[in-house]
């Protein structure tokens, strides 16, 4: 479920300098939710072009753990800033108002620090940098983390997470200066966002870089034609083995058997009974949804249909009368029993006598 | 269905930022409802929906005496809550700051296996068309997404159907005046996710591109399962999955649940004539009366009575509406189309399983 970068050096970091809180030292490890990635690209295209700098900031919100050596991070949203040669201007305001709207709609989040999208790190990175881990409005007394995506046109697009430690030559520069340790980070899915993934990935290689949301049938089929291709894959491997052609590999071979020895060895007879039974239930229970369909869309046009001719004649009352009557008799048949021939003769109360055939399946149903 | 002629535009097109947003939103609030609004733009016949935002949550815990029904309702009555439009405004002006589109294009809900057709439903949807004609509803099925293949789905309203409900009267006459059926309250709209060239330039390296150089060989079953292959990434198989029972219990009782309420609406209705009948008998029996009376009168040189005094005397029952029971057919028909769908899956997996199980 996890994409992870590969194994990790943990450095331990310099420690802050707070005496009233106690500081964990456990490797800290950084998870981040496909859609706080998607979000932070989306930030990168929408930038300001005229501005000087080309990258954008935003804030990362998502879950600690209890001891605080894994965040998530499952949304982000983006902050307006300026940069330029020598002052950078954060909308702090914006932040603000953003982070608790936010955190309106997401009560168990929290702040967890920030993004951008070069892989830059400068004296601007540790003045933003200790805005965020500011015990006023950072994450202070957990570290800040720091996630840089390059969404560089010309490069691939990679992701690398930090952290940071105050550390300064002089207490004048301590602002805007710190110690950032890379963290190990990983992309972390869960089973219902794969669909959507599957489907988001199937558009890459179109040119038009979009795809249709598919029917069950269509995604089934989709499936199918991939797994046949995958089973080709490996035929194609174990033929050149016996053809001589590949080199022979124990492991591979072991795995490919373990697998097709997980085919149950069941009597074909009992395959058949089995077959035949699911396949009438399903067949049976499409059977009678389809009928209820019917039913109600009859029921749904003689409800308009059959007044249509009487409805001109409402006020006259011994029209009216009677198709009262209609209805008290149709309704008098239910009652008794649900019987299903109970009553089908006679013409007014057509309507009233309706919803007994959708409760014929019903009795079957269950 | 409905047609698409009356609708501003033909497709809706939706980025892979806002389908993550939602189904991550969805999916973790499930099985509680969850809504969030929508924003993007329409161009050239093309509905874009670039970005996304849940509505705030309503604290259960807080609220005296509430359950997890509760919070499902309201959340699912959220997108026209005062509190929310206000929240809602808030978070587009925000987001206007940092160049996404600030149009409101709709609103998103959760849905489990299609039981979306509900009066609230139709009001949410209404409440955003009324002000703008360019709003949709999406609905993401949590329960059939884990099936394997994403369900998203676009709808919008009738504009027969905003007629009819803005009156707020469906009689039987008005429903026969109007022609409008149950087809006819909902238009669906096919959805293409799109990616931006950024994200495609980055799902071409999930999670590692396809490695080019020699591949050393594991020399054991054990090496393999330890450090296991990084595969490019591969469609779900999920989809392949035999279960079939859950989906059908499920959909049938749905299903029941639907009769159920449509037996209800008929009994309404039947209630209803039943007490027109009374009344209408009643009314008879005064008319001749009044008229024998009159009749009496000018014998007796007397002016004779009004005759259409009944008017005021007997008061006609208020015919229930007729809207419940349209969606409720509506959505009948959603379920059974469902099961259609899962019964041609299903079917051709079980052959293929009987295929491979039974050799000729």
């Amino acid at each position: 479920m996890a994409l992870a970068t590969e194994s990790f050096l943990h450095l331990s970091r310099p420690l802050a300098p707070t005496m009233n809180f106690h500081h964990s030292m456990a490797p800290l490890s950084v998870a981040i939710q496909p859609s706080a990635v998607l979000s932070i690209l989306d930030h990168a295209t929408r930038r300001d072009i005229p501005t000087a700098s080309s990258r954008v900031i935003g804030a990362l919100v998502g879950s600690r753990s209890e001891d605080g050596s894994e965040v998530t991070v499952s949304s982000s949203f983006a902050i307006p800033h300026t940069e330029n040669e020598d002052q950078v201007e954060v909308d702090v305001e914006y932040q603000k108002n953003m982070l608790s709207l936010h955190l309106r709609a997401h009560p168990r989040e929290v702040l967890l620090g920030w993004y951008t999208t070069s892989h830059e790190l400068n004296s601007f990175s540790a003045l933003i940098q200790n805005f965020f881990a500011s015990p006023e409005t950072g994450t202070f007394p957990h570290p800040a983390v720091h996630l840089t995506v390059s969404a560089d046109p010309q490069a691939d697009v990679r992701a690398r997470a930090y952290i940071s430690s105050p550390v300064a030559v002089n207490p004048e520069r301590a602002s805007e200066s710190c110690l950032f340790i890379q963290v190990p980070h990983r992309i972390l899915y869960n089973e219902a966002e794969r669909s959507a993934l599957d489907l988001i990935a199937s558009a890459r290689d179109a040119e038009s870089r979009s795809t249709p949301v598919v029917g069950d049938v269509a995604a089934l089929t989709r499936t199918l034609e991939q797994t046949l291709d995958l089973l080709e894959r490996a035929s194609d491997y174990v033929g050149q083995v016996i053809d001589e052609e590949a080199e022979p590999n124990n492991a591979l071979g072991q795995l490919l058997m373990s697998a097709l020895s997980l085919a149950p060895k069941v009597e074909p007879a009992v395959i058949d009974a089995d077959f035949n039974n699911h396949i009438q239930d399903v067949l049976m229970v499409s059977y009678l949804a389809n009928s209820i369909r019917t039913q109600i869309d009859l029921s749904q046009r003689l409800s308009t249909a059959i007044l249509n001719t009487e409805g001109d004649a409402k006020i006259d009352t011994k029209d009216g009368d009677k198709e009262g009557g209609g209805g008290g008799r149709g309704d008098r048949g239910e009652r008794g029993g649900r019987g299903r021939r109970g009553g089908r003769g006679g013409g007014r109360g057509g309507q009233n006598r309706e919803p007994r055939e959708p409760r014929e399946p019903r009795e079957n149903g269950d | 269905m409905a047609d698409l002629k009356d609708a501003p535009f033909k497709t809706v097109q939706v980025e892979a930022l806002v389908v993550m947003k939602i189904v991550r939103h969805c999916s973790n609030s499930f099985p509680t409802t969850a809504t969030g609004s929508i924003v993007g733009m329409d161009r050239d016949g093309v509905l874009e929906v670039t970005n996304t935002f849940p509505f705030p949550t309503v604290d259960v815990a807080s609220v005296e005496g509430s359950h997890q029904n509760d919070a499902s309702a309201l959340a699912a009555a959220a997108p026209r809550a005062k509190a929310n439009i206000v929240y809602q405004n808030e978070m587009i002006r925000h987001l206007k700051e940092v160049n996404v589109d600030a149009n409101n294009v709709g609103w998103y809900t959760s849905a489990t296996m299609g039981n979306f057709v509900n009066s609230s439903f139709i009001e949410n949807q209404y409440h955003y068309q009324r002000e703008n004609d360019r709003t949709i509803a999406l609905v993401h099925d949590v329960s059939r997404s884990s099936q394997g293949a994403l369900s998203l789905r676009a709808f919008k309203l009738t504009q027969n159907f905003m007629t009819s409900f803005k009156e707020g009267k469906f009689t039987t006459e008005s429903l026969q005046k109007s022609k409008l059926t149950f087809k006819d309250i909902l238009v669906e709209f096919p959805i293409n996710i799109h990616n931006s060239h950024l994200l495609t330039s980055f799902l071409h390296q999930l999670p590692v591109a396809a490695t080019t150089e020699e591949v050393t060989m594991p020399t054991s079953l054990a090496d393999l399962e330890r450090n296991p292959v990084k595969m490019p990434l591969h469609m779900s198989t999920d989809i392949l999955e035999l279960s079939i029972d859950p989906f059908l219990e499920k959909t049938c009782d749905l299903l029941l649940d639907s009769i159920e309420s449509h037996y209800t609406e008929l009994n309404n209705h039947q209630y209803y004539q039943r007490q027109l009948a009374r009344e209408q008998t009643k009314i008879t029996a005064w008319q001749t009366k009044r008229k024998a009376e009159n009749a009496g009168r000018v014998a007796a040189k007397q002016t004779p009575l009004p005759e259409d005094e009944w008017q005021r005397i007997f008061k006609l029952p208020q015919e229930p509406s007729r809207l419940e029971g349209m969606l409720n057919a509506r959505q009948v028909e959603q379920y059974s189309k469902q099961i259609d769908g899962f019964t041609a899956n299903v079917s051709a997996k079980m052959f293929a399983v009987r295929g491979n199980l039974l050799p000729e």
